[in-house]
């Protein structure tokens, strides 16, 4: 998100009832599953969720977000620049929401680090 | 025809052409000295204009990218970043040399405005950079008050036959202020009052909207998305609160955010971020997915509407 506005003093972004609920995968696979909104709300558990992907990461990461129903363009900012600094291979996303592979496209064309699954 | 260039100076001239002999002549003539100094160079002008252009240059044209700016630069406000900037900063060493043609016969009083603005930002975008950038304007179908604009956002204009002078009237910061125009408020649009809580609910009124007025498929997705970041800002940056209205006019769908910021940067929304960096591509997003976008900004507040066709 830019700050083209100005104005004395931020406002506060009330999380009310919309949620971001991450967890780690069952099973073998190394990675994350999330379940609500990527947005302004949810910010700081997404990019903590990332923070602890990244640290985890080995080889292959798998983020699963077949139950998040919108991601705004800084949850894909975050997602694009956490798979940008790992040391070495990929995320495979799995059944995001349809504003993710749109934002990748838009502003990471060809970025091979992030494996997008529909 | 000459162009005078020092190293590093951004160079800015307007062409003013009559005739599509003339529009030819000159364009193929300023390409041709881009060919000699081997300077990478992109075209972006309405279809027919590209076809002259192509033909006048003949074998030439081959390693120049060739845009229908009736595509590209649609919405002018996406012309600095994805066209311009696009270009300049894909081949980082040496000068560029580039042709765009932004405004055309048929651009429409909505679109104007935004129109010189975008022509008028082109200076602050790439002061200082070796970056070559040649405007031409249609003498004989546009409006005299768009040639006499032309001359304020460009330092140096060209005549058809070739004539180079310094533009006396050039003061690009006057025609940012004379088109940021108050957009009066639409009645009878329906208008969803947000505050920090209601972020979701705001898109769902967007998106519930859109589709009672026609729109579908991707751009539905793309409303969303614009809607989320204009009213993220207003909840961050722009008091906390703010409100959406949304209309169709003119075979467009209209969505508008009022709140009480102030932009105080032109360039936000135009100057693409490194690949590496977290924030900066809210107000970029909204110009890239729509038509066209309008802004107000003062004192009083800001507002942003963004177009798209139905």
């Amino acid at each position: 998100m830019d700050a083209p506005h100005a104005v004395g003093g931020a406002g506060a972004v009330a999380p009310g009832k919309v949620a971001l609920e991450v967890s780690p995968l069952p099973g073998g696979r190394s990675g994350i599953r999330a379940r609500g909104e990527i947005s302004a709300l949810t910010r700081p558990s997404w990019e903590q969720a990332l923070t602890e992907l990244a640290r985890r990461h080995a080889g292959v990461s798998y983020v699963e977000l077949a139950d998040v129903v919108f991601v705004d363009v800084a949850g894909v900012s975050a997602l694009a620049i956490t798979a940008m600094n790992l040391p070495g291979g990929r995320v495979v996303v799995e059944h995001p929401p349809p504003q993710l592979p749109r934002v990748l496209e838009m502003f990471w064309p060809g970025l091979d680090r992030i494996e997008v699954v529909l | 025809m000459s162009t005078v260039t020092t190293h590093e100076a951004f160079v800015h001239p307007a062409l003013f052409y009559r005739t599509e002999q003339e529009y030819t002549r000159q364009t193929v003539s300023f390409l041709r000295e881009g060919l000699a100094n081997g300077e990478p160079m992109a075209v972006a002008v309405p279809g027919p204009n590209l076809e002259l252009i192509k033909s006048g240059l003949g074998v030439d044209a081959e390693g120049i990218l060739f845009l229908d700016m009736t595509e590209a630069g649609r919405n002018p406000g996406r012309i600095i970043p994805k066209v311009l900037r696009g270009f300049a900063d894909a081949h980082p060493q040496g000068r560029v040399r580039i042709i765009g043609e932004p405004i055309w016969a048929g651009r429409s009083a909505v679109e104007y405005p935004a129109c010189a603005q975008h022509e008028a930002l082109i200076n602050a975008a790439f002061e200082g950079r070796a970056v070559t950038i040649l405007c031409p304007y249609d003498e004989v179908r546009l409006d005299p008050h768009v040639i006499a604009d032309a001359k304020v956002t460009h330092p140096t204009v060209i005549s058809g036959e070739g004539r180079e002078s310094v533009s006396d009237a050039y003061d690009w910061q006057a025609v940012v202020d004379r088109y940021n125009q108050a957009l009066a408020p639409t009645p009878d649009a329906a208008a969803f009052s947000y505050g920090g809580e209601d972020l979701p609910a705001v898109r769902q009124f967007a998106l519930a909207q859109a589709m009672r007025l026609g729109l579908a498929g991707e751009q539905l997705m793309d409303v969303e998305l614009a809607v989320a970041e204009l009213t993220t800002n207003s909840v961050v940056h722009g008091g906390g609160r703010g409100t959406l209205t949304v209309w169709a006019e003119q075979g467009q769908l209209v969505c508008e955010v009022r709140d009480a910021g102030r932009l105080t940067d032109p360039l936000a929304g135009r100057r693409p971020p490194e690949r590496g960096q977290l924030g900066g591509r809210g107000l970029m997003l909204v110009h890239y997915v729509a038509d066209l976008v309008r802004v107000h900004t003062g004192d009083d507040g800001t507002t942003v509407r963004f177009y798209l066709s139905l």
